[in-house]
């Protein structure tokens, strides 16, 4: 009788961090994303060290101009004579950082926007789900670059711009979870031993929602890095000389005629990266909502 | 139905309203004063002013946005710094080409995206589901300027079949369409085969199959209708992100829209143009959403029957 209680009590005990590690781990292609994108972090990590961003990335070496791929430069170099390589490898640190960055940004914003007008309703969730409709009425690349054009081009604001035109998706996935359990019996408990709401949201409520709001984290990080290399691409990202994979590409551009290596690698990069990010993503989603498993 | 209609029409107005005070608010952010770049160095302050007054620059923000409502009902969206042309007739004239792009694109998208979703869902779990969620995993992944740059080096530096930008004659479009459209599809090809596998497994398929109606048929006429009505939401939904991925194919492939309208005019800090486009970008969204409504409305008889109770 008393093993068979300790049995049960050790199975209750499984964090569920544990049990979608385990569901996780089943899935071929979030496991092949997680392996992809550890290198990539780890390439962002590691190049830090073993580079000079003054003397590798950046310090333009004309001499050495569009040299096609060799056993010296692995992926050429750039109309600048710069190690594509090295600048790829760095370009990561960007790439990932921005994504990262930028869904911070619109996940708390999102999130604490979204959850409040669910919990509070009546007039408060009104007016902040018609504001989200309006944010996500304007096309979201067209906001973006809306923003940077008027905060002015530098890697903060890309974060900034790119966050906000996320913001809508955190604050409909938010507010659509608390709805689900707002009326739940422990809520109702919770607020009638005097519990602040606040205290309700962050203890009661939001842990309901996380395994939504981390699937959706997951996906935006992609489809940031996208919109980030893309307004890189088009001039309004990350300022020259930093080898942001968007803007390497704008500026290999002008030689694809001739050395369209230039277009390759940086390219290859962007959707390495957003392909782990989409199969983790893809994974979380099987493994965290069983419902839209088939 | 005209009810259901009318009342979208109504909910549209405050949307729009909304959508110019947060461009305006945006554009308002930008440090320098523009009348200076219209102006020039060396106008005297009484000119300045003059122009100020002119250009509708003078109050704060409110009384700006108030005026600039009052004339977008006038059809009259200002001029340009840069070229001093009408905003609304400049964007009037590149409206036609991105809306021929964003056309083309969409049967792209359908033409590739439909009978992928259908062939996945209907073999599912087996070799070619797994190859068509390969495919639409790397289409949603790749950035589809990149594709574009891509496509210009097979298809027009390498094999010299397609022009790699410009608008001229049919060839032009292909590429452009292609680059948004292969995106799109990736989504698409998801969604068909969910919508298709919801309905697969619904009691009237059965009932179809046992009084012996072919497979084709009970594929292609019972489920793949009832399977459109999620599809053709995701359409509408991504009718603003094919305007927005426009922006970027237009630029890589010079192709003369409003994208690129958008793009340059901000390169040249042309304010009352980038506000412009932008509200009469959304406005164009807005209003292709509500329509993707109503046809999805009259598709469904169950939603049409909530409406004309």
């Amino acid at each position: 009788m008393r093993r068979k209680h300790l049995a049960s009590e050790k199975y209750a005990k499984r964090s569920a961090f544990k049990s979608i590690w385990k569901q996780l781990k089943k899935n071929k292609g979030a496991m092949m994303g997680l392996a992809i994108l550890s290198v990539i972090v780890l390439i962002a990590i590691l190049s830090q060290f073993a580079f000079n961003y003054k003397e590798d990335i950046i310090a333009q070496n004309i001499g050495n101009r569009l040299q096609h791929p060799s056993r010296e430069h692995l992926f050429g170099t750039d109309a600048l004579g710069r190690d594509v390589l090295g600048r790829v490898a760095y370009g990561a640190r960007y790439s990932l950082a921005i994504g990262v960055v930028s869904v911070l940004i619109a996940m708390v914003a999102g999130v604490a926007l979204g959850a409040a007008a669910g919990y509070i309703g009546g007039f408060f969730e009104n007016i902040v789900m018609r504001i989200t409709d309006i944010f996500s009425a304007i096309p979201s690349v067209l906001l973006a670059i809306a923003i940077v054009a008027s905060l002015g081009k530098s890697t903060f604001n890309l974060m900034v711009a790119v966050g906000v035109a996320s913001i809508p998706a955190f604050v409909r996935v938010a507010r659509a979870s608390v709805l689900t359990v707002r009326g739940e019996e422990y809520i109702e408990a919770a607020r009638a031993i005097g519990m602040r709401d606040w205290k309700i949201i962050l203890v009661h409520i939001l842990p309901n929602c996380l395994s939504q709001i981390i699937v959706q984290t997951t996906l935006r990080v992609a489809s940031a890095i996208i919109a980030a290399a893309s307004l890189s691409f088009l001039g309004l990202g990350v300022p020259a000389p930093a080898p942001e994979w968007g803007s390497m590409l704008s500026e290999g551009r002008a030689y694809i005629r001739d050395y369209s290596y230039l277009m390759v690698f940086p390219g290859l990069a962007i959707m390495l990266t957003v392909l782990s990010l989409n199969l983790i993503g893809d994974g979380l989603r099987d493994a965290l909502d069983p419902k839209l498993k088939r | 139905m005209y009810r259901y209609i009318i009342n979208r029409l109504i909910m549209l107005i405050p949307v729009l309203l909304g959508v110019v005070f947060i461009v305006f608010f945006i554009m308002d952010l930008a440090p320098g004063d523009p009348v200076y770049q219209v102006a020039g160095e060396q106008a005297t302050p009484a000119e300045l002013q003059e122009l100020r007054v002119k250009l509708g620059l003078d109050g704060n923000i409110f009384t700006r946005y108030a005026r600039y409502i009052k004339n977008m009902l006038r059809g009259d969206l200002g001029v340009s710094y840069i070229s001093k042309r009408n905003v609304m007739k400049t964007y009037l004239e590149r409206l036609p080409n991105t809306l021929m792009l964003a056309s083309v694109t969409m049967v792209v998208a359908i033409l590739v995206s439909i009978p992928l979703g259908i062939i996945a869902a209907v073999h599912q779990n087996s070799i070619k589901d797994t190859v068509s969620m390969i495919l639409a995993l790397l289409g949603l992944s790749i950035p589809n300027f990149w594709l574009g740059l891509l496509l210009i080096i097979l298809f027009s530096l390498k094999l010299k079949w397609l022009p790699s930008g410009g608008i001229n004659g049919i060839k032009s479009i292909i590429l452009p369409a292609l680059t948004v459209g292969l995106g799109l599809a990736a989504l698409m090809t998801r969604t068909t085969r969910s919508s298709m596998l919801d309905v697969v497994r619904q009691d009237y398929l059965r009932t179809a199959r046992s009084k012996g109606v072919t497979e084709k048929k009970v594929i292609y006429r019972h489920a793949l209708k009832n399977a459109l009505i999620p599809i053709i939401t995701i359409f509408g939904i991504q009718f603003s992100n094919v305007l927005g991925g426009s922006v970027l194919a237009e630029t890589v492939f010079s192709w003369p829209g409003v994208g690129r309208l958008v793009v340059d005019a901000i390169n040249q800090r042309d304010i009352p143009m980038v506000t412009g486009a932008l509200v009469m970008t959304t406005m164009l969204v807005s209003i292709v959403n509500l329509l993707v409504d109503i046809i999805y409305a009259y598709v469904d008889p169950r939603i049409k029957a909530q409406y004309t109770k």
